[in-house]
Formats: C-alpha cells, structure tokens, sequence
C-alpha cells in the first residue's frame, strides 16, 4: 500500500472549520524525511489549525498521510504512530513536576524501563537546565525553561516527526536562538521538523524550505536559499 | 459533664456521616477532573452499593464478598453510564448543562428499575462487626463508625498513592490540566473517562455499603447523598478529592451540630448554609478550586 515517496508526510486538501469560520482551506503539504522545514505566516493565518490538523485534535477533512499511511483522526493514535507536537503555549502540566513531565512523554512505553532511562539521559543531556529541575513544579519555571520542557517531553516519545507550533512564543532571543539551535542539531541527526514560527527570518535560517500561510491558504512554497532580504520575504505574505 | 458527652457523640456521628459525603465527594471529582463533566448520577452509585450488598447478602452471599462483588458490579455500571450515556455526548461536545441532565436521567432511570425490582422498602444491612460500642469519656463508639474512618483513610490514601505515584494516575491528572497536551503524549483521553467512571462508581459503592448498616438504603436514597457530595465538591474546591474529603467532614459536622443545637428538622438547612457561606466567603473552597 504505501507508496515510497520519500515523504514523511504529506497533506492533501485539508479543510479545517471553526463553526462558520474556514480556518485552514484545502492544504497541501509535502515533507520530505530527514527535512526540516519552517511554515511561516500572520497572526490568525491558521498555522495552529493547520498543526492541530494534522495530528488530529481538531475535526478537520482532508488527508493527511505519514510514511504513505493515512493518519487516524485521534491525537492520541496519531503520537502511537511516531508524531509528537509541541503545541503552540507549550501545553505542559504545570503543578506537575519535570520529571513527572517527561515521563508522560514518555506515556506510550509506559515511562519506565531502558528505553526510558537513555531518552530521558538524552534529553538532560540536550537541555542540562531541566536537570537541576527535575523535582520542580514545571510551572514554576522561566518561560524558556517551560519550552525547552515541551519539546524535551515531546522527545521522550522518541518520534520520528517533531512538529512545533511557535516555540519562540514569549522568548527572549538568545533563549529562542538556544532552541532553535537546538532543533537544528536534532534534525541534523535524521529527525524530520516541521516548523511554524512568525518569527520568519529566525526559522529560514535552519529551514531549508518554507510554506506560507495566508487567510487559511498555504499560498507559496518557498526555497530558502532564495531569500535574501527582509523585503523579498514581506512580498510573500503580502501578494 | 452529660451534655459534654452528648456534644462529642454528636461530633463523632458528623464526622462519621461526613466522611461518607467526602467519599461521594471525591467521586464527583475523579470524573470532574477526567472530563469536566459534573455526573449527577453519583448518588445511583451509593444507592446501588448498599442494595446489591443487600441483595447478595440476602442470598446467603458472605458479606465481605457481597461487598467486593457489588463494588466491581457499580464500577462497571459508571463504565456503562459513561459509554452508553456521557460518551455520545461528550463527543458531539454537548455543554455542561446538557451532560448534567443526562446523568441526572441515567440517575432517575436506576433508581426506578431498582424500585421495580426490589421495591419500595427500605433494607439495610448488619453491622460489619457485631460487638458492642466502644466507650471513650461516655462517647460511645459503634464499630460501624471504626469501619468508615478506618476505610476512608485506607480510601484516602490509596487514592492519594494512585495519582501521585503512578503513571495512570498522573496521567488522569494530566488530563485534568491539559486534556489536549495529554492526548499528545499518546494518552487516549476516553480510556481516562471511562476509568474515572469506574473508580467514582467503586467509591460511590463503598459509602454505599458503608453507610448502609448505620442507616437504611431504599431506591431514592440516591439524590440526597449526591447533594451531599456535591456540596461536600464545592465546600473542599471542586476538582480537588482531597479537599472535597474535607468538605464532606465540614458538611457532616455542621449538619450534626445544627442537629444538635437546634433539632432535627434543621439537618437540611444547615447542609445549604454551609453551601451558601461557602458560595460567598469562599467561592473556591477549603483548597482553592483546582483550575
Ligand atoms: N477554537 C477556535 N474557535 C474559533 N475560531 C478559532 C479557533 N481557533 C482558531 N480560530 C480562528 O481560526 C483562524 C486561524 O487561527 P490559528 O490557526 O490559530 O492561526 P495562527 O496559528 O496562524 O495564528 C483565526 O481566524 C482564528 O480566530
Ligand atoms: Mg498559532
């Protein structure tokens, strides 16, 4: 059945409605495996939706396909399969320790056992703060503690596709460029990344391509190599 | 000295009754806390766990066995009402009003086909431990009452121990803070309903079954122990088992003095002022509501 595209994941046609509201129109999305690319766009474009989509948390249309396999319409099913979100906000259980944390992330393999141990040294090794942490409250945290938190416990499942709903949300710029740096690494060791940021110019950097999203629409695909200046990429959300 | 005496056997009975609303309590809280859903069939749980005791007891069935076989029997009728009842309309995403009328028919709905099979008449139960009172200071204490505190802090801790310590456990919680992050870690949100359902209706079973032998059980004992709860939910800070433990201790001690000091007829009245003071003073209870 599946097809070997080379695709991790590929979106077609997915429609995504709030009541009346059309949030997401008919996308189309191709990732490639080992890719990491940035989805980029306004406030409101429906870049959430579009990640919400996907890993099944909103009752969207359309299919979305992981390795050739359609992907259930349950978010839990969706995280068996190898996908993990770090949603936009973070979504961490705050009055719940680190360590309590991360081992949901690692829910899937019943946080505990070998395979535990060694995700969970890789990501302390990764981010050393949650380390001196892990007993804390996670919502005692700083802001970029909390999101280096998210995407460490998104680790724990060990996925095979990383999607981050703007991680730079509230972030002072070096914390920001600490985990962007950091995802940059991780995709350099074969994980697949998909991206949204509306922080553009921080995303391309480590993107090697990027989709555009405008009132609901993916309206341009772009090569990141192409751009160059800040005014080539404003002509991109505005056309 | 006589009166003292009175006074303390009557705090003794408050808090004996008030463990029994924080266990209810507590369940309306599980299930809260899983799904946001207030089950107003709470009070079928207790109900039913002294009737099938009752029932099985009757039939020669040892007691502490009919008990363990009535407790597993209301867990799996939570499970039913979630699957058949809350399910559906949880995912059609009805609003909370509608999910309080449901459970609240699912609720009316046992309590007559329980009146349609084992009548109208009260029943009750033996006492667990058939040997006289204790006597402390001229306050006598029944064995009865040993039971329920004695199983309410085993109840209490085991709970505790539960989310706290263990994966399913934080996982329930987790779905209390954060449902959708929760789905995300690959934690399949309608297993936690449904097990929330089971571990409220177990515990409802178990008040049931305590509280029997000191008072009665009929098919309508029902709602006024899952107003009880309810108020012991709110008073503790809904959302909060522990808290709403407390609440039922506060609810029955307060229903006991005004019992006390001002007659019988004044029960009811002083379990709804406790509410309203609470409402006012204290909209988030005790322990502060847990979102
Ligand atoms: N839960 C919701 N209910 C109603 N409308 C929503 C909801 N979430 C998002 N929207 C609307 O959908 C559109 C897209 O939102 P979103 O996907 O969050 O955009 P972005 O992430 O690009 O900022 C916006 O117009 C937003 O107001
Ligand atoms: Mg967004």
């Amino acid at each position: 059945m599946s097809i070997t595209t080379g695709n991790i994941l590929e979106v077609r046609g997915l429609t995504a409605r709030y009541g009346e509201v059309t949030a997401l129109r008919s996308a189309d999305l191709d990732l490639k495996e080992g890719e990491l690319i940035a989805v980029l766009g306004p406030n409101g474009a429906g870049k959430s939706t579009l990640m919400r989509s996907i890993v099944g948390l909103t009752s969207a249309s359309g299919d979305v396909r992981f390795r050739g396999e359609l992907l259930p319409r349950n978010a839990a099913a969706v995280a068996a399969r190898g996908i993990a979100l770090v949603p936009e906000g973070r979504g961490i259980f705050g009055p719940m320790s680190v360590e309590e944390n991360l081992q949901l992330g690692a829910y899937m393999i019943n946080g505990r056992g070998e395979d535990y141990e060694r995700r969970l040294s890789r990501v302390l090794t990764l981010f050393p703060r949650l380390k001196e942490r892990l007993s804390q409250a996670a919502g005692s945290m700083s802001g970029g503690e909390q999101q280096m938190l998210a995407v460490g416990r998104a680790l724990m499942a060990d996925p095979k596709l990383l999607l981050l709903d703007e991680p730079s949300l509230g972030l002072a710029p070096k914390v920001t460029a600490e985990i962007l740096e950091t995802l940059a690494e991780l995709n350099r060791s074969g994980l697949s990344v998909l991206l949204v940021e509306q922080k553009a110019p921080l995303a391309l950097k480590i993107a090697s391509r990027a989709y555009v999203v405008v009132n609901g629409r993916i309206s341009t695909e772009i090569d990141t190599k192409e751009i160059t200046s800040h005014d080539q990429l404003a002509r991109y959300y505005f056309q | 000295m006589l009166d003292l005496s009175f006074l303390g056997q009557t705090i003794l009975n408050g808090l004996s009754v008030g463990c029994i609303y924080g266990l209810i309590g507590i369940g309306f809280c599980v299930i809260y806390n899983a799904s946001g859903i207030v089950n107003f069939a709470q009070g079928a749980f207790v109900m039913l766990g002294g009737m099938i005791t009752y029932v099985l007891v009757s039939l020669n069935v040892p007691l502490i066995l009919a008990a363990a076989i009535t407790i597993i029997c209301v867990a799996l009728v939570g499970v039913i009402i979630e699957r058949i009842v809350v399910r559906p309309l949880w995912d059609r995403k009805a609003t909370m009003f509608v999910m309080i009328l449901a459970t609240l028919a699912a609720q009316i709905v046992i309590e007559r086909a329980t009146l349609i099979v084992v009548g109208d008449q009260p029943k009750s139960l033996p006492v667990f431990t058939d040997l006289p009172p204790l006597r402390l200071f001229g306050i006598a204490i029944g064995y009865q009452t040993l039971w329920i505190f004695g199983t309410s802090i085993v109840l209490i801790i085991a709970l505790g121990l539960f989310f706290q310590k263990t994966l399913v456990g934080r996982a329930m919680r987790a779905c209390a803070i954060n449902r959708e992050a929760a789905a995300l870690q690959g934690i399949q949100v309608s297993h936690m309903l449904a097990l929330s359902f089971a571990l409220s209706a177990g515990l409802g079973a178990i008040a049931g079954i305590l509280v029997t032998p000191t008072q009665f059980t009929a098919f309508n004992v029902g709602t006024p122990f899952a107003i009880s709860g309810f108020i012991a939910a709110i008073v503790g800070g809904f959302g909060r088992p522990f808290g709403a433990f407390l609440g039922g201790l506060t609810l029955g001690l307060a229903q006991a003095l005004a019992v006390y000091s001002l007659g019988s007829g004044l029960k009811n009245m002083a379990a709804l002022s406790v509410l309203l003071l609470f409402l006012f003073l204290r909209p988030s209870g005790i322990l502060g509501s847990a979102k």
